[in-house]
């Protein structure tokens, strides 16, 4: 169901948008919503409209503010429900192979078995004496090492049966497009990255639209956004993990998020209630966290509250709680903070998603 | 940039690096673009100044919906490049009387702008902004090419700056045009069609006060 409202709001938006445009109500886009004199501005816009004026603008600033603190509060949670762009990349799968992304997560589920057996047969416990073992220890149950085979297991599942890992993981190429983004508008003195963001793009095609068909107005524009757009986001695939300031700014704030994260009862997680192996999580995760083991995955910081690990896990154990209770689940997904002896040794070794970033 | 050169060395791949990097310099380089000349536009009002218009516009399109008249729109890739998407007038379908009745006198799109790109002097008003100036097309204009008489654009001008020659025909008075538009909207010269022939916009028309 979540799954679905996300590709619903972001169209939802556009389709308001287009209303409001229409009936000449000032109701704005994302790059700008708000009512009459009040708005709330894309931080991004925002920094950039200052940067290249050499103004303090006192709506951008405010809008700045509210973002931090939207971001501190939930994440990226604008990237997995507010925007189009991850929309429109979902068209990709369509022109491939017919099938949206749900196909292509059933094909990674479906081909993980040939990987790595072990993995994701969920009854088939491959024998972790290191989990039994640290479970009578201590009550951090979910910090437990995996074993070398589990290890080789999930390198092999990774390099093998899942190939978009490496693409959906978000990467630092982002951090320095942010960069390049704020420098070129301090030095051009124009906020360079609106001309070019899909999200304003969006915006802009459905109004377009209007004009064409509502006024005739005809121009080239109307060829030239959505090709533009399918460059950015259909054809070129790592739009949002690799590219996006947007993303970059909201996974650089996002690392002091503490709330609404993916938490783990484990009381009816698979793993550590019926010490199974299972994994449906990590395998859902649009962007390669590991809500099990958060070791093993990308960072917490990244996380778009797409629900989509909720959604997939067999004893409905993830939920999105405001603060994460600090039982034997919560230290699983702060490692640090993991009073579980085993953790400080392993830490070092645990690098597992290095190897497999650079394989591919 | 120190920063990522240190996270490089921590963890980043060759490839990663070489994306940002790349993503940047694209930035960067559409930055250039700005040096493309493109056509003076005429903005709605509080948007004259041309350079700092391009500075803080971040093309959200609030001012082009809140304009009650519908006179603005956003400008098209044929405008400019790096003018996509920034507002520009339409007086072929309204004029801006700087929103008098719908919002006593203060222009709804400055109102509407959040990045101050459009912005107005407290003492602003209708008669001392510039907005464009109006320019007359003799060929197209039926008055002057078929001395019909018209004169829509001499009726509508709320500021006296048309006035008619000894033959009835409309001439424009740039000292008391603002650029409001009205003339324009009210001119049917092209929306008669066959009135006049290789007409390619309306007889009179309102243009940057830089091209008047």
């Amino acid at each position: 169901m979540s799954q679905k409202l996300r590709i619903i709001i972001p169209l939802a938006l556009l389709g308001a948008a287009g209303v409001a445009y229409a009936a000449h109500v000032s109701a704005g886009t994302l790059s700008a919503f708000g009512w009459e004199s009040i708005s709330l501005i894309c931080p991004i816009g925002a920094l950039g409209t200052m940067l290249a004026s050499k103004m303090l603008v006192p709506r951008a600033v405010i809008s700045i503010v509210l973002a931090v603190a939207a971001i501190l509060l939930l994440g990226r949670a604008f990237c997995g429900w507010l925007c189009p762009v991850p929309v429109w990349s979902k068209l990709r799968g369509i022109f491939k192979k017919g099938g949206t992304s749900t196909a292509g997560a059933a094909s990674g589920i479906s081909s993980a078995p040939d990987a790595a057996p072990g993995i994701s047969s969920v009854g088939g416990d491959l024998g972790r004496p290191s989990a039994t073992e640290a479970t009578s220890a201590a009550p951090a149950t979910k910090a437990t090492p995996l074993s070398a085979a589990e290890k080789r297991a999930l390198k092999t599942s990774c390099a093998g049966g899942c190939s978009s890992c490496a693409d959906r993981k978000p990467a630092d190429s982002r951090h320095i497009i942010l960069g390049g983004t704020l420098l070129s508008a301090a030095i051009f003195g124009f906020p360079v990255f609106c001309l070019v963001c899909p999200v304003g793009l969006s915006f802009a095609m459905v109004f377009l639209l209007i004009a064409l068909f509502g006024g005739g107005d005809v121009t080239w524009s109307v060829l030239i956004i959505p090709a533009l757009i399918a460059v950015e986001v259909i054809f070129f695939r790592k739009w949002c993990s690799h590219l996006c300031p947007i993303s970059s700014f909201m996974s650089l704030i996002g690392r002091a998020n503490r709330t609404f994260q993916p938490a783990i009862d484990d009381a009816k997680c698979l793993e550590t209630a019926h010490n199974a192996t299972c994994g449906r999580c990590a395998e859902a995760c649009e962007v390669g966290i590991n809500p099990r083991h958060p070791e093993l995955g990308t960072t917490f910081n990244e996380c778009t509250r797409c629900h989509a690990c909720a959604d997939v896990c067999p004893g409905h154990a993830i939920s999105f709680p405001l603060i994460a209770r600090k039982t034997a689940g919560a230290p699983a997904l702060e490692p640090t903070t993991a009073g579980a002896s085993g953790t400080s040794a392993i830490e070092p070794e645990l690098d597992l998603d290095e190897p497999s970033e650079t394989l591919s | 940039m120190g920063d990522e050169k240190k996270r490089e060395g921590a963890g980043m791949s060759r490839r990663t690096f070489a994306l940002g990097v790349g993503g940047a310099g694209v930035l960067l380089a559409m930055g250039g673009l700005k040096l493309v000349p493109a056509e003076a536009q005429v903005r709605p009002p509080g948007g004259q100044d041309e350079s700092r218009l391009v500075a803080s516009c971040i093309r959200c399109e609030r001012c082009v919906e809140a304009c009650p008249r519908g006179a603005l729109r956003p400008a098209h890739i044929e405008d400019g490049i790096v003018s996509v998407r920034t507002p520009t007038t339409n007086f072929n379908d309204g004029w801006c009387d700087f929103c008098a009745d719908e919002n006593d006198g203060v222009p709804l799109c400055v109102a509407a702008c959040p990045t101050e790109a459009l912005a107005l002097p407290a003492d602003a008003t209708a008669e001392t902004t510039i907005i464009g100036k109006a320019v007359l097309i003799r060929e197209w204009c039926l008055a002057w090419d078929k001395n019909n008489g018209c004169r829509f654009c001499y009726d509508a001008c709320p500021y006296e700056a048309i006035e008619l020659d000894e033959n009835g025909r409309p001439v424009v008075v740039p000292d008391n045009c603002n650029g409001c538009g009205a003339c324009q909207s009210v001119c049917v010269s092209q929306k008669e069609g066959s009135y006049t022939t290789g007409a390619t916009s309306r007889a009179i028309i309102v243009v940057p006060e830089s091209e008047a």
